[in-house]
């Protein structure tokens, strides 16, 4: 490895980006003006940087021209950062030698109708990542253990399912449930729309399976009151919600499955006006009957009525933007069930979305049996009145281009789902963002559904977002192989980028503690005054300490007060044979 | 299982099976990845921005090419088929057929000396056809394996590449080979394919040159595509200032055999819908559909801004007919707007239509070999929607991504990481 003391000798390769970057910026130009910049022994523009040519050519050039410090202009570091690191590491160097500035997101992609004032804060920026790159400084590559338990939050279908996948692989599992009992929402179902079984058809062996499994302990009645730790090595305090009594494990991943709550649409249809007004959900926890009776008079019921997306595609209200997934599918089937039983079955939609599989022909199914679909206007909803026990419905039909009103004797509203009262709480506990449908984010909402921002914690199911019960049991699956890995490995690499205390310098005065949002500086106490420490695996680099310290005694690794203000000084004193730009 | 069948197989290196074999591999499990086509990547590597975040999507996905690449567990092998499935969960022998890509693949270096001798060109199937691609080639820049490839059909032999190659790579004798992998466990990672959907002749896919596919759509406003990312019309190479995308093509029609919904097609098109107006703001865009189908996380958020922000119109109808005129090669759609009982003729100088998805081709074949069930759609049969989405009926055998029915890519990506926990099970435990 070469040392961080020797003059530097930076090679910068601009990326083409095809013609992400290359159509809006003069990348020829920004390589050449980098050829010439102190300190640099190499630069070249290429078409595709993380391709297998372009990481090749960063080898050759390190051991050709023997370059100590690599910067790739190029994209978000966010996607490749850990490709190029790995890059200069396999040619001999540090990691930390690398530096990567976003010429695409920051430059091409915005300002592409501009493109030479593009080419110029490309050059600006490539200049104040070399100068940057010469003070960079070897940075050690640290792993933590990984300890082989698994916290599994929550014990619905998706919370049962991942215990029983990890349990089976061979590791243990602590699983933590806040109701007396294990099941979750689908327990509660005595028709699992869309499906033609039970929810206790699907949930009581999976119970089974669990209770019987010696590798899971279950604590039902209990609740996480307590986490900290970091990736490997979390220190967990349950407490027994009965006894109030509090007990501490630690684990070494967790899988929050939390779930969905079903909206209670007060205020919404004349909801609590009548009890034979009543949710999807309510309707799937009715018992199973040969005949489906009216709950305000135990009469049969002859006409039903459901309408769709009850709290769910209202843009501006908030938590209640998204679509919840699930409810059309399990109103056409629970529609075609019940016109079985009864005369006459309305279903009022804005659109029919049976995605998934086998749903669309559900759909077809109930309108084979004439359950009759009537499409209302977006933002004009249908209109329910209760009057004397009687419910009238009101609405207008899109497509006949008609006012109609009906008569029914039970309405079901498709509620949405949305995430359970205390989401705040499990947010805040586990370091967890939320999107604006109030549940948890993916760690990339494409690529990485199961894992979180939070190292270490997975989520899946409707915690993540509204889904169905097959849905979210393969989520529970995938996010137990997740946690599977990290247990199998063994041992996990943590980031270097963290913020140090330099003891001498700390005045005690306890700012950082409060300025940092993951709890990774404590004080220690052993020390008279006591001195700030920070745990490694727990810092996340933002740097807020830093800025925070009145003393300067904290230091950002590998985002030095020395390596900022180089970056501004290039900036605003470009070196004289250096052209356009400043 | 001993601890030589303790390895994985995976079929298919699109998004699905490439998570299903990192997952695997990352419980430190060996994986065979096998792949039909020359890289690895599947149609995610084709598509330009993915929906709801507008992520470029080659450059979510290539960190992942190369992270399988490099894996010390996964060994990667492309232009292979299984031939042969015999033996029984925690003991499966497979025979692979090794397609000769007349390129020694320990030798190719992905210089590219050959390609620029090459004096042919072929259509580009990456590109959909709209570019070029030589006789020597790799499909796109960061395919991966960064391997060259003889397309032998359109090769003229006249060996220019054998004489440029400095590495003795080349061999344009190479014949097929097959080589037998012993695996413990076999995931089905085989994909999708796209309706064709010049089977509705009345919408004029394949008769006016103005009416193109989605995925023509997205190669072509793609940067890295073959107009550079410039949005024009393949007639006459003028930017289209008025554009309809045509929903529900070869998806929830009994009548063409595919009754299903294929889940991702309103999606896509909303989000080229909003890259058409990136792209032109001064375009006027057109949605005609049946139900839109947001339903994923973001998914209604990002069809309210297509309305509100960029102002995307959408028409509730199935279109009726698509009219080419006599000389422009301008488009009008026929469609009768249900929202008002109206029928309407909107002139367009472009037509996407968003094809369905269907199961990939050789599907029926590969099922018959490893013995597991279709559904009447002719994907594979799942054992139970809620206690095996990922098993199939043969014990050991598991399925993930769009082989058992259209999914997008979370949901790919989900289904690729619960096959794989499922495969470790068996792995682990030695058997079935």
């Amino acid at each position: 490895m070469s040392g961080t003391e020797d003059e530097p000798r930076i090679g910068v390769f601009v990326c083409h980006c095809g013609h992400n970057i290359a159509g809006t910026v003069d990348v020829e130009a920004v390589a050449h003006m980098a050829s010439n910049l102190p300190g640099v022994a190499f630069a070249a523009d290429e078409m595709f940087m993380c391709s297998d040519a372009g990481q090749t050519l960063i080898k050759e050039k390190i051991k050709e021209h023997n370059l100590n410090r690599v910067v790739v202009a190029s994209c978000s570091p966010r996607m490749h950062e850990p490709t190029f690191r790995r890059v200069v590491e396999e040619a001999g160097l540090n990691r930390y030698l690398f530096d990567q500035v976003n010429l695409r997101e920051h430059v091409s992609w915005c300002h592409m109708r501009e493109p030479e004032l593009a080419t110029e804060k490309a050059i600006d920026l490539v200049r104040m990542s070399v100068a940057r790159a010469s003070k960079l400084q070897n940075l050690p590559i640290k792993k933590v253990n990984v300890l082989p338990t698994t916290l599994v939050v929550g014990g619905g279908i998706a919370g049962l399912r991942a215990s029983l996948d990890i349990a089976d692989r061979g590791f243990d599992v602590l699983l933590v449930e806040k109701t007396p009992k294990l099941g979750g929402n689908v327990a509660k179902w005595t028709h699992l729309f869309p499906s033609d079984e039970t929810g206790a058809d699907i949930i009581k062996p999976l119970i089974r399976d669990v209770k019987k499994n010696k590798r899971i302990k279950i604590l039902t009645e209990s609740k996480v009151s307590e986490f900290d730790g970091y990736i490997g090595n979390f220190g967990v305090t349950v407490k027994n919600l009965k006894t109030e009594k509090e007990e501490r494990y630690e684990v070494g991943a967790v899988i929050v499955t939390t779930g969905f709550e079903p909206f209670k649409p007060v205020g919404y249809y004349s909801y609590g006006e009548s009890p034979d007004i009543l949710t999807l959900a309510e309707l799937q926890e009715l018992p199973r009957s040969e005949q489906l009776l009216k709950i305000s008079n135990g009469k049969p019921v002859k006409k039903v009525v459901f309408i769709g997306c009850v709290g769910s595609r209202q843009p501006g209200v908030k938590g209640h933007e998204h679509c919840s997934r699930h409810c059309c599918s399990a109103t056409a089937k629970a529609a075609a069930d019940l016109r079985d039983r009864v005369d006459e079955v309305l279903v009022l939609y804005q659109d029919i979305r049976t995605y998934g599989k086998g749903h669309e022909e559900f759909h077809r199914m109930a309108r084979q049996k004439h359950v009759i679909y009537s499409k209302f206007p977006q933002n004009e909803y249908p209109d329910v009145i209760v009057k004397k026990s009687k419910i009238t419905i009101k609405w207008r039909d899109v497509l006949a281009d008609e006012d109609l009103e009906f008569e029914p004797d039970m309405v079901v509203l498709a509620s949405a789902m949305i995430p359970p009262e205390d989401v705040e709480e499990t947010s805040h506990l586990f370091s967890l963002t939320r999107s604006g449908d109030g549940f948890f984010n993916p760690e990339h909402i494409k690529l990485a559904p199961l894992t979180t921002h939070t190292a270490g914690v997975m989520i899946a199911g409707a915690a993540q977002a509204a889904k169905n019960a097959s849905e979210s049991v393969i989520d529970a699956s995938g996010a137990a192989a997740k946690a599977v890995g990290l247990m199998a490995q063994g041992e996990v690499e943590i980031e270097s980028t963290v913020s140090h205390v330099i003891p001498e310098l700390c005045s005690s005065c306890h700012t950082c503690l409060t300025a940092c949002a993951y709890n990774a500086i404590s004080m220690d106490e052993t020390k008279d005054p006591p001195i700030a420490v920070v745990t490694e695996a727990k810092c996340h680099g933002c740097g807020t300490c830093a800025a925070a310290c009145p003393s300067s005694a904290i230091v950002m690794y590998h985002s030095t007060d020395d390596q900022i203000l180089t970056m501004v000084e290039a900036f605003l004193c470009p070196s004289p044979s250096i052209q356009g730009g400043g | 299982m001993s601890k030589e069948t303790a390895r994985a197989l995976v079929v298919g290196g699109g998004v699905a099976g490439m998570q299903a074999a990192l997952d695997i591999a990352n419980q430190g499990f060996k994986v065979y990845l096998v792949e039909r086509s020359p890289s690895i990547g599947g149609r995610m590597a084709m598509l330009d921005k993915t929906f709801p975040t507008l992520d470029c999507s080659a450059c979510i996905l290539t960190p992942k090419l190369s992270e399988i690449a490099r894996h010390p567990n996964i060994r990667l092998m492309t232009c292979a088929e299984v031939g042969s499935v015999t033996g029984s969960a925690g003991n499966f022998r497979v025979k692979l057929r090794r397609k000769a890509r007349f390129v020694r693949e320990n030798l190719c270096s992905g210089c590219g000396a050959c390609s620029a001798e090459c004096p042919v060109e072929v259509a580009n199937e990456f590109d959909q056809g709209l570019g070029f691609r030589k006789a020597i080639y790799t499909p796109f820049p960061q395919a991966t394996p960064n391997v060259y490839t003889v397309d032998k059909e359109n090769c003229i032999d006249c060996s220019r590449c054998v004489k440029v190659c400095e590495r003795n790579a080349i061999d344009l004798e190479m014949k097929d080979s097959f080589v037998n992998l012993d695996v413990g466990t076999i995931i089905i990672a085989t994909g999708f394919e796209l309706f064709d959907v010049s089977r509705y002749p009345r919408l004029g896919y394949g008769q006016y040159p103005n009416v193109i596919h989605a995925m023509e759509f997205e190669r072509l406003i793609n940067a890295a595509g073959p107009t550079h990312g410039h949005l024009i019309r393949l007639s006459d190479g003028k930017k289209p200032k008025s554009i309809g995308f045509i929903q529900c093509v070869g998806a929830r029609d009994v009548q063409k055999g595919v009754p299903y919904c294929s889940r991702v097609c309103c999606m896509y098109s909303i989000k080229n819908a909003v890259m058409a107006l990136e792209h032109n703001p001064e375009a006027e865009v057109w949605v005609y559909y049946a139900d839109i189908r947001a339903f994923g996380k973001g998914f209604e958020e990002f069809y309210e801004m297509a309305k509100s922000r960029f102002g995307v119109r959408f028409v509730r109808g199935r279109v009726a007919e698509v009219m080419e005129g006599k000389s422009s090669h301008d488009l009008v759609v026929k469609v009768e707007d249900t929202a008002t009982s109206k029928l309407r003729l909107i002139e367009h100088d472009l037509v996407v239509i968003s094809p369905g998805v269907i199961p990939s081709s050789g599907m029926d074949t590969m099922a018959k070999k490893i013995g597991i069930d279709q559904t009447n759609d002719g994907y594979i049969e799942i054992s139970h929607t809620f206690f095996g989405p990922t098993i199939t009926k043969i014990p050991g055998v598991f399925v993930c991504g769009c082989a058992d029915g259209p999914k997008d890519i979370p949901d790919s990506v989900s289904a690729g990481s619960a096959a794989a926990m499922k495969a470790t099970i068996i792995l682990s435990s030695g058997g079935t």
